[in-house]
């Protein structure tokens, strides 16, 4: 598929809609080459199928970002050491000096 | 505002090329925990490494493996096989990469022993990305009405109950670049994977969450 695209790139063509869902992730970092960016901006700028799937794709991601917290547990680094205390790692007494 | 998720309680802390790490003391001055030291099995820089990566580390793991209790266990053996194979470490990579690969090997293992798996096979997941025909969409993607969920817990749930569905090989990737925020680069050394089969395995991995969020999301006829 990146073969038959950056082909197509060479030539001046324009990328069809598969094309474009393959590279929709470099497209929403932004991280696809100038010429190959211009050429899907072209795309979207005509294609209602993939400027709503991108809505999508997109919206997908924020909500990802928009995570449940972790509760971190207290002491977890203190009970982490303990643990590696009772394992014989650590040759020094916690309440050593 | 949500904080952001790139805040580390542990401090800022940056991590120079130099494969030094570096960790915030409480007054703003930052000191280095030697990588020579901790080589060396010197077990005070190794308590700082504990200290420092812990938070950060057990949130990684638990999101993986979804419970507290076995988050904490496996973050534990983490530093204890780190600390026993520290010999073996090769600076190929930031030691924090090295120290993640093993404890998210670890969580992995843990999944699969406690057969804890995924509603999803990988060739569903395959089947959910989109369809085309000559090159164009089969079906025209719906419009997601914002309107739909404007809870902003039961979009968490609807994402948290998406994520849990996905195989391993993609709830990992998601966990770690979309919601940890790794670049693509440090997502493929922990992993031991390529970088491309990274960007693979997220794009597919997105394209199936949409799919199970779409039903949720998608404007509904009217009346």
């Amino acid at each position: 598929m990146k073969f038959l695209t950056a082909l197509k790139t060479a030539l001046g063509l324009a990328p069809g809609c598969e094309e474009v869902n393959e590279f929709l992730a470099d497209y929403v970092e932004g991280t696809l080459e100038e010429k190959t960016m211009a050429q899907f901006e072209e795309h979207m700028d005509m294609c209602k199928c993939c400027n709503h799937y991108m809505d999508q794709y997109r919206r997908t991601i924020d909500m990802t970002k928009e995570a449940e917290e972790v509760v971190i547990p207290t002491e977890l680094a203190e009970h982490t050491l303990s643990f590696l205390r009772e394992n014989k790692v650590f040759s020094q007494d916690e309440n050593a000096p | 505002m949500k904080p952001s998720k790139k805040a580390n309680s542990a401090g800022p802390g940056a991590i120079p090329d130099s494969g030094d790490m570096v960790t915030s003391t409480a007054d703003g001055a930052e000191e280095a925990i030697s990588l020579e030291a901790l080589m060396a099995g010197d077990e005070s820089a190794f308590e700082q490494l504990v200290v420092q990566e812990s938070p950060r580390l057990f949130r990684v793991i638990v999101r993986i493996v979804g419970d507290d209790d076995e988050a904490q266990s496996i973050l534990q053996e983490t530093f204890l096989q780190a600390y026993q194979r520290m010999n073996t470490f090769r600076r190929e990579s930031k030691l924090t990469t090295w120290l993640y690969a093993i404890g998210i090997n670890l969580a992995r293992a843990s999944l699969r022993k406690s057969r804890r798996l995924s509603s999803l096979e990988d060739q569903e997941v395959e089947r959910m990305q989109p369809a085309f025909n000559r090159g164009m969409f089969v079906e025209t993607p719906a419009i997601w009405d914002p309107a739909r969920v404007t809870e902003f817990s039961d979009r968490q749930q609807l994402v948290r109950k998406g994520i849990e569905q996905l195989p391993e090989d993609y709830k990992t990737v998601v966990i770690l670049r979309d919601m940890e925020e790794y670049s693509t680069d440090e997502v493929a050394r922990m992993l031991g994977i390529s970088s491309g089969a990274v960007r693979v395995r997220l794009h597919r991995a997105r394209g199936a969450l949409r799919k199970l969020l779409d039903p949720h999301m998608r404007r509904l006829p009217k009346s």
